[in-house]
């Protein structure tokens, strides 16, 4: 089991990355991780969501969204996080399941796509792709955030 | 298809527990104020997670391996808020506290017509 704690490094634990640091093209190195049935129940809870996930072909399975609690890992393992981030934006695509029932392992990657000024803000576009063991994509998402510095 | 959700400090602080993060705005009221809100925010992804709870409901197992969320943050949610997430039958998301949209986007299945 990996809680989200395990391998995301937490907003005043390291110098914060300045936005002048994040470069465009970077890999987002790979990571892994192991969704168990406790953190599908924890996470559940936390959206107001039942526990014991849902049942597709007899098989219990997640949310798909459970991966939103890893997704800023990828970016934070190799730009440490700076305090007021704000999240601008986000899309996700789900491609496989994960299961409720049972340990799933997962490999984290990304790469940073872009990052721009706008009114005064600047932002970090960047992508994250989760696959499992087999090497199959589970979820694809694309994230755009903010940070004060 | 759309569903209500009083959104509570508790609640921002149990997804900041599971989310592993120690992002201040989402609980220290001062800095929250600092930085031009009126209270610490919900965390944009617990409330992404909900309109994908919506989005299972709506489109059934499709949703885990067809599904497609996109969201904008256009405005804070903050606790003590009741808002409203909504998806409609083109598709479209929404959530609004009150008169007041905080995020819009799209729920939808890849290769749906």
């Amino acid at each position: 089991m990996t809680r989200p704690s395990d391998v995301k490094p937490r907003e005043g634990d390291l110098p914060g990355t300045r936005w002048d640091d994040f470069e465009i093209g970077a890999e987002l190195p790979s990571f892994s991780f192991t969704i168990s049935p406790e953190i599908v129940a924890e996470y559940s809870r936390a959206i107001e969501n039942d526990p014991n996930g849902y049942v597709l072909d007899g098989k219990r399975v997640a949310i798909p969204s459970i991966l939103s609690v890893y997704l800023m890992a990828t970016l934070y393992r190799r730009y440490p996080p700076t305090q007021g981030g704000i999240m601008a934006g986000n899309k996700f695509r789900y491609y496989g399941l994960i299961s409720a029932d049972s340990d799933t392992t997962i490999v984290g990657s990304g790469e940073i796509l872009d990052k721009f000024e706008k009114r005064g803000r600047r932002y970090v576009r960047y992508v994250a792709r989760f696959t499992g063991a087999d090497g199959k994509t589970i979820a694809e998402a694309e994230n755009i955030s903010t940070f004060p510095n | 298809m759309k569903k209500d959700y009083l959104i509570t400090q508790e609640m921002i602080d149990r997804y900041g527990e599971i989310n592993g993060d120690n992002d201040i705005i989402h609980y220290d009221v001062e800095y929250a104020r600092e930085r031009g809100f009126k209270a610490p925010i919900a965390h944009g992804l617990m409330v992404q997670g909900y309109a994908s709870a919506l989005g299972a409901e709506k489109y059934g197992a499709d949703w885990f391996t067809r599904g497609e969320i996109e969201v904008k943050f256009v405005g804070p949610l903050y606790p003590d808020e009741t808002i409203t997430v909504e998806i409609d039958d083109e598709g479209r998301l929404d959530v609004s506290a009150g008169d007041r949209t905080c995020i819009v986007g799209s729920a939808r299945l890849r290769d749906a017509s």
